[in-house]
């Protein structure tokens, strides 16, 4: 059984319709991206899901219960957590104590959530920092902050936003390893947002993608690179005509 | 029946001095985001400075509006300059903090300088006359005449805002201060603009005031209370809104008169023994805190 | 337990904190056996009284970042519901504090709800409205006096007496509001390291991530909220069985509210010595001001011109008070 599964997605904001009818199934283990050109309705997307955001029309079951409506710390208490894209940190939390939040969700006790937080910590490469403000680690360390205060909620499901925007290669690199382990030895499924071709593309099993508020295509990775509305919906109309023959379709 | 007809009369006349209290919070909040505590004390330095320019020069109460005019725009540039603009880089409690300081200030001030007794305004072309105006209803002069100026001077600044080149800028700078600097607004201006205008019109609407209100340094609080609520009720960076709500508060403040009607049709004993009277502003509180917990978003608001 | 050993824990904390604490501490504890004129011991148990307001509101307005400024009204109702209960029925100190702070700790339930949908601004002036309703609902509430208020009498009470709480010499006041006043400080150094602590701060530094991570933002404000009326409730009953004449005026004006906000904010919010250090310096600055030029009567007033002052300058530099001054300095940050 699919463990998350939107079913005709509808966002409106005041008449702009961020997320048209958007339909799509993840299961249990598998690791899914989502792309798209700006505008499309991603974050929205992530944020209905989430919670954060109610939506329009349409029906979001996670875990075999229906989530739609709900309120976000009630999802993300169901195992359901996301990193932010935009975190503007300004507080006086340390990396070990943001971790610790997270944890909290599992446990009453301030000691076992420092020791699991500090379990984290150490699998996230993130243990000479854990003393340290969140707001002074530079942008790669505090997106790896992100991931474990959401890791420390012990989530089935974890919906990953941009996390490599504003990375330099080497730090693409080491996400894309951290985010394959979280995948492989906690045994939590992802769902991540991302624009930095060279990560999803590479350790996404399966890729989605959007464009103004629609769902234009779904499929592993290397089909959607060579699908046609893909690569209208990226580059436009005009370079469509550079396509191989036979293959643009439509008007 | 002449009863209600006068609480009525009396609310609508209040309503549009109040309206024009408010309109001066709206406007420094619409453009800069601020929520300026001190607002009731600079209505109170308004009120001090028309009753002393008249004292002192002997002029018309009414004549004072200009003064208070002036001094309200200067002053409303200074306290940016001089110390708003600061806050404006730190962190919200920084801007609470900073303008609650300000409050503290100036209402103390006052106190040190003026004393804390009542003053008012005892002689002046209106005072003492009223109209007629049918029905039974008298009206004092000075507060119709107030009425009628703070819907000009509420009309004037409307149309600042919006007919002017420098009113568009100014709701460019509220709408994106960022995209404002961009097409070459200087926005810095803009916000010391809107102190200024804001600051303005509450002076000028206390020269309006303290032609039929006494005034004592605290009174600001008391004001200050009533113009959140009317940018509450007409939503926080609307300008028209803040016209219509200021009229519903106006009402709100003539609940005992109405309390007073009922007793007086209904024929309660136990209706005339609540002392309403004393609970003339609570009631503006407590809508305050009604509107923010129903309906946010005021009438008419477009931001929160 | 775990809670408890929580609260007794300082470590975090450098060692010459440690050191300037354990004086201080000492310092309090020896204070009135040396001599010592009436009016430094008034002063010194008005600054325990506020330290302990202003750790109570700390929790909500600083670790949580809400800025109440409608504390007065717990004030309020801890002090009436002792002087109403001693003067009518002869009900001790120690039944009728946790009696008023129960029914103060109801009513923070009560306004939270609605309250805590609001946000900064917002929810600073909603605070101040509620706080100003139930002033001025005190003030014709012949029950409890009117604006007349209470007055407890103690002329049958010579005796010291611990259980009314109602003594002549203010030897005994001043320790038993020192024993008040440690007891707040264990409590906040267990809360801050609390998981309602942790998440407070979560939420403060943003609320829609504290929700993601499955904090119940609403809820988690309202506890505390009712945690900050606990203790501003208490002093409040203390404050009727000290001063023993309490009107609505001097206990439930806004003027209260502002003093234990601003008792906080300028020590340094969001800190566990901050309120201290806030009340250390304003209370002092405010007594002896009063003193030397209230009494003129042409400089009344010049006390909260300057506390004004103090302020604006504050918020325009630094802020997070003293205490984050002093961080500044040292460069590095503890809460």
């Amino acid at each position: 059984m699919a463990l998350l599964k939107v079913e005709r997605l509808v966002k409106d904001f005041d008449g702009l319709r961020a997320n048209d009818h958007i339909s799509f199934q993840v299961e249990t283990g598998e690791l899914v991206g989502i792309i798209g050109p700006n505008g499309a309705g991603k974050t929205t997307l992530f944020n209905c899901i989430s919670g954060h955001y109610p939506v329009t029309s349409g029906r979001i079951i996670f875990d075999g219960k229906d989530i739609t409506g709900l309120k976000a710390f009630e999802v993300a208490r169901m195992g359901l957590a996301r990193t932010f894209q935009v975190y503007a940190a300004s507080g006086d939390l340390t990396v070990l104590e943001n971790i610790m939040v997270g944890c909290f969700l599992r446990t009453r006790s301030p000691r076992s959530a420092r020791i699991r937080a500090k379990e984290i910590a150490r699998l996230l490469y993130l243990e000479e920092v854990s003393d340290s403000l969140v707001s002074e680690l530079p942008v790669a360390l505090q997106k790896r902050v992100s991931l474990g205060t959401a890791l420390g909620t012990e989530p089935k499901l974890l919906l990953l936003d941009e996390v490599a925007a504003g990375l330099n290669p080497a730090e693409i690199d080491e996400m894309m390893t951290l985010i394959q382990r979280i995948h492989h030895n906690f045994d939590i499924t992802v769902l991540l947002i991302e624009h930095v071709m060279k990560l999803v593309m590479n350790i996404s099993q399966r890729v989605i993608v959007l464009d103004s508020g629609r769902k234009i295509a779904e499929g592993d990775p290397r089909s959607i690179a060579h699908d046609p509305n893909v690569i209208r919906a990226y580059l436009g109309e005009r370079y469509a005509r550079f396509l191989p023959k036979g293959e643009s379709s439509g008007p | 029946m002449d009863i209600i007809l006068s609480s009525l009369m009396a609310a609508m006349l209040i309503g549009m001095v109040l309206s024009l209290v408010a309109l001066g919070l709206n406007i420094i909040f619409g453009v800069m985001d601020i929520v300026n505590f001190a607002h009731g004390e600079f209505l109170m330095i308004g009120m001090y400075t028309g009753l002393l320019t008249a004292q002192a020069t002997g002029m018309d109460p009414l004549l004072t509006l200009p003064v208070a005019g002036c001094v309200g725009f200067l002053l409303g540039l200074l306290c940016y300059g001089a110390f708003v603009r600061f806050l404006l880089r730190g962190p919200m409690l920084a801007q609470l903090l900073g303008t609650f300081g300000l409050m503290v200030f100036l209402r103390n001030l006052a106190l040190l300088l003026f004393g804390s007794e009542d003053r008012a305004i005892h002689h002046g072309l209106l005072v003492g006359k009223s109209f007629e105006l049918g029905f039974g209803v008298i009206v004092p002069a000075t507060k119709l005449a107030a009425a009628l100026l703070s819907v000009f001077a509420f009309g004037s600044v409307w149309l600042l805002m919006n007919r002017t080149r420098t009113g568009k800028g100014l709701l460019a700078t509220a709408l994106n201060a960022q995209g404002a600097r961009y097409m070459g607004i200087p926005t810095e201006r803009m916000n010391a603009l809107a102190w200024g205008i804001g600051v303005g019109s509450v002076t000028v609407a206390g020269a309006l005031l303290v032609n039929f209100w006494s005034v004592n340094p605290y009174v600001g609080l008391l004001f200050t209370m009533i113009a959140f609520t009317i940018v509450a009720l007409g939503g926080f960076g609307s300008v028209p809104g803040a016209f219509f709500a200021g009229l519903i508060v106006g009402l709100i403040t003539e609940i005992p008169g109405f309390w007073d009607f009922l007793t007086f049709t209904l024929n309660l004993d136990w209706m005339s023994r609540v002392p309403m009277t004393s609970f003339k502003y609570t009631w503006v509180y407590l809508a305050y805190f009604v509107i923010m917990v129903v309906r946010p978003r005021g009438l008419f608001g477009w931001k929160l | 337990m775990e809670a408890l050993r929580n609260a007794l824990d300082f470590s975090d904390f450098p060692r010459t904190d440690l050191y300037v604490v354990a004086v201080a501490a000492l310092f309090l504890l020896v204070f009135p056996l040396f001599p010592h004129s009436s009016f430094a011991m008034a002063t010194m148990i008005q600054f325990l009284m506020f330290s302990i307001y202003g750790m109570g509101w700390n929790t909500i307005g600083g670790y949580g970042g809400q800025v109440d400024l409608g504390k007065a009204q717990y004030v309020g109702i801890g002090a009436y519901t002792t002087a109403v209960m001693l003067v009518r029925w002869d009900i001790p100190f120690w039944i009728s504090m946790p009696i008023g702070m129960a029914v103060a700790v109801c009513w923070s339930f009560v306004l939270g709800y609605p309250l805590f949908r609001l946000r900064g601004h917002y929810f600073a002036i909603a605070t101040i409205a509620t706080s100003l309703v139930l002033k001025d609902l005190f003030e014709v509430w012949d029950f409890v006096g009117a604006a007349r208020g209470l007055e407890i009498s103690p002329i049958h009470y010579d005796p010291p007496d611990f259980l009314r709480l109602i003594f002549k010499e203010d030897i005994y006041y001043y320790y038993i509001i020192l024993g008040f006043f440690f007891l707040g400080i264990l409590f906040v150094n267990g809360f801050r390291k609390s998981r309602l602590g942790y998440q407070l701060r979560a939420i403060k530094d943003n609320e829609d991530v504290a929700a993601s991570l499955g904090i119940n933002v609403h809820w988690a404000k309202i506890k505390t909220y009712a945690i900050a009326t606990a203790f501003v409730s208490l002093v409040g009953s203390f404050h009727a069985c000290y001063i023993k004449n309490i009107e609505p005026e001097d206990t439930m004006s806004l003027h209260i509210s502002i003093l234990i906000a601003l008792m906080a904010m300028l020590g340094g919010a969001g800190s566990l010595w901050g309120p201290i250090i806030g009340a250390a310096v304003l209370i002092p600055l405010k007594s002896y001001l009063k003193e030397w030029l209230g009494a003129h009567a042409g400089l009344i007033g010049i006390d909260l011109v300057m506390y004004g002052t103090i302020i604006m300058l504050v918020s325009a530099v630094e802020p997070r008070g003293i205490w984050g001054l002093m961080e500044r300095i040292r460069g590095r940050r503890r809460g």
